[in-house]
């Protein structure tokens, strides 16, 4: 397995105010696959995704990347890990070109201009690369995120939301790019999207949460005919996302 | 960050590096922190040596233990300062989880912005010096063998404040920023910076005594004075850095491993 994630919890505060924002995960992404990790808001995913980067330490619970845990293997794992969401930012200051050779030298590339430079190509940001990242749209800095991404060729890729600011035919592009990837190289994706035709395009697996706990797993006709109870030819994410979110919204009530 | 099995690497120390620089080269305010308030310094308090010096009162080496003191002290609050601010430029710009979520060690990000703000410090200081020597008369440059041991305790103490600092901010984000500026200003009444430490009211004096900014002062004056290298200043001031040191790296780590726990790595801002 890639990823083993074993009876993950996230409790914050105390007492009264304590809320569980993940609540005994447990899943497995196997090498070159894609899964998707899906849920209302407030379900877990990017808390989830957070602690399996080692952002946030979980109350209980193991991760274990490449088969190794990753608190004993942090740095060895994210040398082979990337990450990337539209929601965290570059220093606005510094260029295109400046803010990925800052990640080109973390990762120790040999050639970094060439890197660079191919990247920039395929996420079609070339005419940024002198621009500030003060200068860019929402969207050209997530394909900025993109680029780094893929810096150290990762063999394992969290990817938080990454077409949310993309227009339509940017972010059909880059779906294509990430298929390529997982069909050309392996590599193994874990996607969190709140965009359900892009997951079933995209997934062959999806974990779904709601409230911090798993819901259901398998392959979205699977994860369709568990959470709606019922036999379905074709996988309905948003019909799923739906109810769910609807559900969720009633149990908070 | 786990502790285990750590190894720091230079290449990411040197991305640091990268990122700050890039920064220090992009940024007008880090450019006027660096150069700024140095050269600001040394012009106002030249001006009242030359006033100083006109009256009869006025002790001889007076003027070179006050100049003497503004750079010295120009360094201590710049690295100080530079070692906050270096941080606070990564929550300005929402940048930590970019950087954590690459092998990155908190020791390596550390080490690298140590390197950056040892630079844009020799900067400052040089600026500053340069001024006293050409439109104040006041060599630094002759007495600085004598004078590194004591640069190198109050960069010491500046290092452990900006760490101190940096760990203050993770736990209460940019609500205190205003620490990076104003910390060192607090310590600078019981440093002795300007006047010896007999000068001060009987019992203030141990605490400046705990302070290794007080021994460099002490130190640095004494060498003005002829008075040579004080070997018991300097092993004061490293003693009690390395006290603070190790305190402000227990409770960074502590902090740290807090901050991870409560999820304000992702949400610090």
């Amino acid at each position: 397995m890639l990823i083993e994630v074993d009876h993950l919890t996230k409790r914050f505060g105390k007492g009264s105010s304590q809320f569980i924002a993940v609540d005994d995960v447990s899943f497995e992404v196997r090498p070159g696959e894609i899964v998707g990790l899906l849920g209302p808001n407030g379900a877990g995913k990017t808390t989830t995704i957070h602690m399996i980067l080692g952002l946030i330490s979980p109350t209980a619970g193991e991760v274990r990347i490449f088969g190794k845990p990753f608190d004993a293997h942090r740095q060895e794992i994210l040398e082979q890990m990337n990450f990337t969401s539209p929601y965290v930012a570059f220093p606005v200051r510094l260029t295109v070109f400046e803010n990925l050779m800052v990640f080109a030298r973390m990762y120790d590339l040999r050639e970094p201009r060439v890197k660079i430079a191919g990247l920039a190509k395929l996420f079609g940001i070339e005419a940024m690369l002198r621009k500030p990242v003060s200068r860019l749209s929402s969207g050209e800095t997530t394909r900025v995120g993109l680029c780094k991404a893929f810096m150290n060729d990762p063999k394992l890729l969290l990817l938080d939301e990454p077409t949310a600011y993309l227009d339509p035919q940017i972010a059909a592009q880059v779906k294509q790019i990430l298929l390529d990837m997982q069909r050309e190289r392996g590599t193994t994706i874990l996607y969190t999207s709140h965009n359900m035709a892009e997951v079933e395009k995209m997934c062959s697996r999806i974990i779904f949460l709601s409230r911090g706990r798993v819901l259901a797993s398998g392959t979205p006709i699977e994860v369709t005919q568990t959470i709606l109870n019922e036999d379905r030819d074709e996988p309905a994410l948003e019909e799923v996302f739906l109810h769910v979110a609807q559900r969720q919204a009633n149990e908070a009530a | 960050m786990s502790r285990k099995g750590k190894r720091m690497k230079r290449h990411r120390i040197e991305a640091t590096i990268m990122r700050h620089t890039y920064e220090a080269r992009r940024n007008l305010d880090r450019i006027l922190d660096m150069v700024y308030w140095p050269v600001l310094d040394i012009i106002v308090w030249g001006f009242f040596t030359i006033y100083l010096g006109r009256g009869a009162a006025m002790k001889p080496g007076m003027i070179s233990f006050m100049l003497g003191a503004i750079i010295l002290w120009g360094l201590f609050f710049a690295f100080q300062r530079d070692m906050a601010v270096g941080f606070l430029d990564e929550l300005w710009s929402r940048n930590l989880v970019n950087l954590f979520s690459t092998p990155l060690s908190v020791s390596e990000y550390m080490t690298g912005l140590i390197a950056v703000n040892v630079l844009k410090a020799a900067v400052g200081m040089s600026a500053a010096a340069l001024i006293a020597w050409g439109c104040y008369a006041f060599d630094i440059f002759p007495r600085l063998p004598a004078f590194l041991p004591f640069m190198l305790n109050l960069m010491l103490f500046a290092l452990a404040l900006g760490i101190i600092i940096t760990g203050l901010i993770f736990r209460y984000t940019t609500k205190i920023q205003g620490l990076a500026w104003s910390f060192a200003g607090l310590l600078m009444p019981l440093s002795c910076v300007l006047y010896p430490l007999k000068s001060l009211p009987t019992l203030l004096r141990p605490v400046a005594w705990m302070l290794p900014t007080t021994h460099s002062f002490e130190g640095m004056r004494q060498v003005l004075a002829g008075g040579g290298f004080s070997q018991s200043h300097f092993a004061w001031g490293l003693a009690l850095n390395v006290m603070y040191f190790v305190f402000a790296i227990l409770f960074f780590r502590w902090i740290f491993e807090a901050a991870r726990s409560r999820g304000l790595l992702v949400k610090v801002e």
